[in-house]
């Protein structure tokens, strides 16, 4: 009998204006899981987050939440379903205070857990802030805060840690790393940089011009060498 | 000072603050006021003024609330003032049904359309839904001007209203003594009812869906029924000006779907300042007045207020109110909050 | 019919040089230009003031030109880019007051009432269409019509600006426009809505609102067609041609509401109109 992931997606290809941007991708992610999703530019990273979300449309594929087809479903319902995501630019609510936008995320939840994502995030003492007025570190994990509430099953994150220092994005990692534990999320992270990637993820998938290239553990994918030299570089020694 | 800074100085009351005792006597205040003020004011003409200030005032508030809430600019609300008008004026000029009836499908009929075209064009983003009201306004009114044999076409009609409307004598309808306070208390309950308004969760959600209409739906929300509600509520304001204006009048005509008043409808929302829930409705005041003091110059009022538009949007994003507001902030800078 | 037919495609062609105005504007700027009838408006009068005087047609659309371009790079300097990085309803707020503006400033100079111009003596005929006789000038429009596609379509295809107006219609996100010449394009579209109002005054009548009503009708074009679309625009102007046309012959009580319907059938359909991506 077939194991039943928390996220799988089965043959997805989307392709706009003659350019296959995803070519029959398999992916499937067991419960509890951090899978990383590395890759250069353009090789389908975003586009993998988009089709699974909800976010894309002319696609073909199917994909799958705790083994129920979710194809069909519209981005709001696969949210309420339990699938959140975050986005590669920062994509909150710049004139509604913190609190007030984590409010309005979780008349959607379940589980309204807007002190605790509060608390978890370090936000609690911004957050009669209007988003506008806050710092760039603070907004993103404002971002990641917005996908947390009601606590997701399975958490898709496009690059969390863009334009934050080395030192924000290895808290932002530990962060990651111990919520997914305790709350038993799943995650499929997209990231640049490497140094979160390797240190966190269970797993690590490698797509280039639109499909999966590798897939395997840190220390696996490390020692792939065309890998290393194509798209880690100097990043894992 | 950046427009976001500026407009963070206009920030809302904090959420989830329930209604301040204050609210409440402001609200006590204003009604009083308006039923005051034609004690004051003896001089007919003026008061005839203001009756139309308020009236206008009430679209402004409906163009507004549009903005505010939802972030779409209609250049088009003509369109349920006007049809509010002629379901006043059409039964009762065919004798179909009493004009009790038609005054509750005159506010009915419009706001249900208004959310059915909604659901269509609320989907269409920004620039483009200002191009489509534009249409809508056109269509309505072009459509009254040419159905002869229904509406009367380009002359318009009176109105055949009963002696008593609800037990009310038509006269108070009529009479800008009392007009002025019917108009004046809906302009009130109105803006009393949009500021309760954004403090409910529907206020939250479309602020938050005005705000960032994607993150919106990934956050499980359905956006497009929401902003077709507000689309309808702002419709039905749109409608009670325009019934008030129709009893007021007696009288339809295709001007009450004339695409320079949606466009004085909106720019009132504009100079008055839409960040606050009482800004268009002090433009539509300000209009009216600004109007009556240009005299002879209103052979080019169209050129005026198009220059107004110009100046007002670029050098005064917030608009008067928003100017007034930051003005008392100087003033007292440990004064109290606005409201919004 | 036949006749009818080719009414319509007047009709059309003069909204589809209107529509691809808008289009390559909001292309560029991301802005929509709600002063551009009134550009279609100023074109027609200034080449009926030219041609009434002089009593010649084409001085006329030679000065018109020349006018529009002016105007369109005053406009441009100070109205379309200072104001690229504000929000785009800012602008359409700026162009509606400059529609006033200019409505105003024509009904003052002109009048209000209908003004008609003949065409030039070299096209003053008819031509005889399957038995039925056509104003050649009505041709002339045709034909004007199908060139500026026919040229516009290969300059998209060959020049740098057509290929950023294209990606940026395919991706929203392309913000910057790197060593576009964006002025040259500003200049061309108002000159282009200018020469189409001038060429328009023959079979339209003069009037201050004339700008106005084809505004309507070409943003009806542009969302139908799918916004950011030039393919999507032209069927659409084809459509609401033949449509307006329809109605104002066999029905002109409903002459305006014909398209709008239409437009609102096909929004329901297709909710970012023929051509469009999804947004």
């Amino acid at each position: 009998m077939a194991e039943t992931f928390a996220i799988e997606g089965g043959g997805l290809t989307r392709r706009y204006g003659g350019f296959t941007a995803l070519d029959a991708v398999d992916l499937a992610v067991p419960d509890g899981e951090i899978r990383g999703l590395i890759g250069p530019n353009g090789a389908g990273k975003s586009t993998l987050i988009d089709v699974l979300s909800g976010r894309a449309d002319d696609w073909q594929g199917s994909v799958r939440l705790r083994g129920a087809d979710i194809s069909r479903l519209s981005a709001q319902q696969r949210r309420r379903s339990g699938l959140a995501r975050s986005f590669q630019r920062t994509n909150v609510f710049p004139e509604l205070a913190v609190r007030e936008q984590l409010e309005v995320a979780s008349w959607r939840a379940e589980t309204p857990n807007v002190d605790e994502v509060l608390h978890e995030m370090g936000l609690a003492a911004i957050a009669h802030m209007r988003a506008a007025d806050v710092s760039y570190g603070d907004r993103r994990r404002l971002d990641l805060a917005l996908a947390l509430i009601g606590r997701p099953t399975v958490l898709l994150l496009d690059e969390p840690a863009a334009g934050l220092s080395m030192k924000e994005s290895m808290a932002l990692a530990e962060l990651l790393r111990d919520l997914a534990s305790r709350w038993k999320v799943t995650v499929l992270l997209v990231e640049h940089d490497m140094d979160v990637v390797f240190s966190i993820c269970h797993r690590i998938t490698v797509l280039h011009l639109g499909r999966v290239l590798a897939e395997g553990t840190p220390a696996e994918i490390r020692s792939i060498p065309e890998v290393v030299t194509a798209y880690l570089g100097s990043a894992v020694e | 000072m950046s427009r976001q800074a500026e407009s963070s100085a206009l920030a809302a009351a904090p959420p989830g603050a329930a209604p301040a005792r204050w609210t409440w006597s402001v609200l006590a205040a204003a009604l009083a006021a308006g039923a005051l003020l034609p004690q004051v004011v003896t001089s007919t003409l003026a008061i005839t003024l203001l009756t139309q200030a308020v009236i206008g005032g009430i679209l402004a508030t409906a163009v507004g609330l549009l903005i505010r809430q939802a972030g779409l600019v209609s250049f088009g609300h003509a369109a349920f003032f006007g049809l509010a008008g002629y379901f006043i004026a059409l039964p009762a000029r065919h004798g179909l049904w009493p004009a009790e009836v038609s005054i509750v499908l005159a506010v009915a009929a419009p706001t249900l359309l208004a959310f059915l075209l909604g659901l269509v064009i609320v989907r269409i983003p920004g620039v483009a839904f200002s191009m489509l009201t534009l249409a809508i306004g056109q269509a309505f009114h072009e459509f009254a001007l040419r159905a002869r044999e229904i509406t009367g076409g380009e002359d318009g009609f009176a109105i055949s209203l009963p002696r008593a409307l609800y037990g009310v004598p038509t006269e108070i309808f009529q009479r800008p003594q009392s007009m002025f306070v019917i108009a004046w208390v809906a302009l009130v309950v109105i803006l009393f009812g949009l500021h309760l308004l954004t403090r409910t969760r529907f206020g939250r959600v479309t602020a938050a869906i005005r705000e960032n209409e994607e993150r919106a739906r990934f956050l499980g929300y359905q956006t497009v029924v929401p902003r077709a509600l507000v689309f309808a509520l702002s419709a039905l304001i749109g409608a009670v000006a325009g019934t008030l204006f129709a009893l007021y009048n007696a009288f339809v005509s295709p001007e009450m779907l004339h695409w320079s008043l949606s466009g004085s409808a909106l720019i009132m929302a504009i100079v008055g300042g839409t960040k606050l829930l009482w800004g268009p409705a002090l433009g539509g005041v300000v209009f009216f007045f600004f109007k009556d003091l240009a005299g002879d110059l209103t052979e080019h009022w169209p050129a005026m207020i198009g220059l107004t538009l110009i100046v007002v949007t670029v050098a005064l994003p917030l608009g008067i109110g928003g100017a007034l507001v930051r003005l008392l902030q100087r003033l007292r800078p440990a004064g109290g909050r606005t409201h919004g | 019919m036949l006749l009818q037919t080719l009414n319509g495609l007047v009709y059309g062609g003069l909204l589809y040089i209107l529509a691809v105005g808008l289009v390559l504007i909001f292309g560029l700027r991301r802005v929509v230009n709600f002063a551009h009838g009134s550009l279609f408006m100023v074109g027609a009068y200034v080449g009926y003031a030219i041609a009434t005087h002089f009593g010649n047609f084409w001085l006329g659309l030679v000065v018109s030109v020349v006018v529009l371009a002016v105007l369109g790079v005053f406009l441009d300097a100070v109205v379309f880019r200072p104001l690229q990085r504000e929000d785009p309803i800012v602008t359409v707020l700026v162009t509606f007051g400059i529609l006033l503006v200019l409505e105003d400033a024509v009904r003052t100079i002109w009048g209000k009432d209908f003004l008609s111009l003949k065409p030039p003596a070299a096209l003053a005929g008819t031509v005889q269409i399957l038995g039925e006789s056509f104003p050649t000038y009505r041709l002339f429009v045709i034909a004007l019509a199908a060139a500026v596609a026919i040229g516009l379509s290969l300059w998209l295809r060959m020049s740098r600006i057509g290929l950023f107006v294209r990606a940026s219609s395919v991706d929203r996100t392309t913000t910057a426009i790197l060593g576009v010449n964006t002025d040259r394009v500003s200049v061309l579209v108002v000159a282009a809505a200018g020469v189409s109002g001038r060429v328009s005054a023959p079979v339209l009548a003069l009037s201050p609102c004339m700008g106005r009503l084809i505004l309507i009708d070409s943003f009806i074009v542009v969302v139908v067609g799918g916004l950011g679309s030039f393919s999507g625009a032209f069927f659409a102007a084809l459509i609401i041609g033949q449509l307006h046309n329809f109605g104002v012959v066999y029905l002109p009580w409903a002459a305006t509401m014909i398209p709008f319907l239409l437009m609102v059938g096909i929004l329901i359909w297709r909710p970012s109109g023929f051509a469009g991506q999804h947004v």
